[in-house]
């Protein structure tokens, strides 16, 4: 586990790139949902992506974890070009996500839901003879204390707030072991307080477990106070990009949107 | 194990049954299993994968084939045309259910139905080897099964480990897998799971209990006939499983208890069957959404297994 200290130095540290976007490009009916977007990401990063509703930032992510096919471009993670493979298999690889909709069980105990994501990142889900309920007890009730779910183990998880559904979210994403964790605004739907821990533990979980971040968010305080590198979209394409104060500075990235928003 | 010493009791009463009723309920009650049996392997699709086959009667029809053709015609035995049967009928599985897995939701049910009739026109008019309409006849048990309560104990002994197998597999991390596929498919494509290669997977697992539920029939009934191929039989499974409850384990058994011994009563003095049987799936459909299994889960505590109150609200069925 390597920890960072100093957030200055993760640029150059180990300069890795995990994720790199060449010329991506999506329409849909006519609409250009992803414009030419290229893009990097070094290994430890904690980055987000910003930009109004519809500006491309579900989409983007949506192209990068193979849920919708890519139209033109290449998509490559640690060298490999992964462009238009398999959700399972892009999961598989070490890449996974949350989703902006908590895409939970809901007939599920939220335990359940937890172990469900264990399970099968530890492959065990061809088996057939061995009680479920013996299995990764620890592992999920591990990740439950993390996450703080704990409390609600046994409810069903339709039946959970909007904010721990999110959370719940989030842990099933972490169930997944992945290198390279995409958050599609991790903290949608939650109050003041929920997300402020929430946004915590994404920086511990960068920070700790070596999980290279990237979010999207509205919410500019959530940027600003936690994105060390953040991106503009605007109708698909990239406007801007650079540290927080840089972006804050930028002329177009006001316009477009921190001039609607602030 | 202190939950399920109700399935004790009833197993005991199984295993005394045939000493106090009579011959002709002792072959309502194999009739109950074998149904029982093949509603169950149904509900592996139906209720924990949370897809509508309608055409499961082409793995029951194949097994019953398959026993039938080898113990007519090559006079082997019967555990061996059982597991034969099991065989066949996860070829069949295997070989319908790689494109039936590729949908979803009325288009799966379409297309295991057109799958389920392709095979009924195979048995129907494949005259040389199959008999077609005239089915096959003389199948005969052995010695030792020849007698009502002897075959009795004989599928009640096949069909309780096939149930137990099963039970195992609905507690797996595979049934598990199958619930997850059925509550959001989409987010277990994304835990690294190829949802595809395991509906198949258990399309062909249900198809083999299937295929042993055929199997077992054919030497009880001495004969088969394409008809159990055909979609009236598909729909047994379902009308059984609605009524028992899709969502736990054993729906489709009591299911099976209520229609057939319904039935097998009813036919005794009116022919108006089919009538009394689609009154009683109205009745169920609209005031016990669950299914007796649902009903008296939610009103007995002992039955009361955690959220399954909130899984019936949520149910999509």
């Amino acid at each position: 586990m390597r920890i960072i200290l100093n957030i200055e130095k993760v640029f150059d540290m180990q300069e890795e790139v995990i994720l790199k976007v060449e010329k991506l490009n999506k329409t849909f009916g006519g609409l250009k949902a992803t414009d030419n977007v290229n893009y990097e990401m070094i290994n430890g990063e904690l980055s987000a992506i910003i930009g109004p509703n519809g500006a491309g930032k579900s989409t983007f992510f949506n192209l990068l974890t193979g849920y919708h096919a890519v139209d033109s471009g290449k998509v490559f993670f640690k060298g490999r070009d992964i462009t238009n493979w398999p959700p399972y298999k892009i999961t598989r690889l070490g890449i996974t996500r949350a989703f902006q909709v908590s895409n939970i069980y809901p007939a599920l105990t939220t335990y359940e839901n937890m172990r469900q994501a264990i399970l099968a990142q530890q492959k065990k889900t061809l088996n057939f003879f061995t009680p479920a309920e013996r299995l990764a007890k620890k592992e999920t009730s591990d990740l439950l204390e993390i996450t703080g779910l704990s409390q609600h183990a046994n409810m069903t998880a339709g039946n959970l707030s909007q904010g721990d559904k999110k959370r719940l979210e989030l842990a099933i994403a972490l169930g997944s072991k992945p290198e390279l964790l995409f958050l599609d605004e991790p903290t949608a739907g939650m109050s003041g307080e929920e997300t402020h821990e929430t946004m915590k533990l994404v920086k511990r979980l960068n920070k700790e477990m070596d999980l290279t971040i990237l979010f999207t968010e509205h919410d500019m305080s959530v940027v600003f106070g936690y994105a060390r590198r953040l991106t503009v979209l605007h109708q698909g394409a990239v406007i801007a990009g650079g540290t927080p104060e840089e972006v804050r500075a930028n002329e177009t990235a006001q316009k477009v949107y921190l001039g609607e928003e602030a | 194990m202190k939950k399920y010493w109700w399935l004790g009791l009833i197993f005991i009463g199984a295993l005394i049954l045939p000493l106090v009723v009579g011959e002709f309920w002792v072959h309502v009650a194999v009739e109950i299993l074998i149904l029982g049996l093949f509603a169950v392997s149904f509900n592996m699709i139906f209720g924990y994968m949370g897809q509508l086959s309608f055409g499961h009667a082409a793995y029951y029809g194949v097994g019953a084939y398959a026993t039938g053709l080898l113990m007519v015609k090559a006079s082997v035995p019967l555990p061996i045309c059982l597991a034969a049967s099991m065989i066949a009928a996860g070829i069949c599985a295997l070989i319908f259910g790689y494109f039936c897995v590729r949908l979803t939701g009325i288009y799966f049910a379409i297309l295991t139905l057109a799958f389920g009739q392709l095979m009924y026109y195979i048995i129907f008019q494949w005259y040389s080897f199959t008999g077609g309409d005239d089915g096959l006849q003389g199948i005969i048990p052995p010695d030792l099964l020849f007698g009502a309560t002897s075959y009795y104990y004989f599928t009640l002994l096949i069909v309780t480990a096939a149930l137990i197998v099963m039970w195992y597999i609905s507690k797996s991390p595979f049934g598990y897998t199958m619930r997850a596929i059925r509550e959001n498919a989409d987010r277990t494509r994304f835990l690294g799971i190829n949802v595809r290669r395991y509906m198949l997977i258990n399309f062909i697992i249900a198809g083999m209990f299937a295929g042993l539920a055929g199997g077992l029939l054919g030497p009880f009934n001495r004969s088969v006939a394409p008809d159990l191929c055909n979609w009236h039989q598909s729909g047994v499974p379902v009308f059984m499983t609605v009524i028992g409850g899709p969502l736990g384990f054993f729906g489709p058994m009591i299911g099976s208890v209520i229609f057939t011994f319904l039935m097998a009563f009813v036919t005794g003095f009116t022919e108006y069957w089919p009538l009394t049987i689609g009154l009683i799936i109205i009745f169920v459909v609209l005031f016990m959404p669950g299914g007796v299994l649902g009903l008296v889960e939610e009103r007995v505590e002992v039955f009361r297994s955690k959220g399954l109150k909130a899984r019936a609200n949520n149910s999509k069925y």
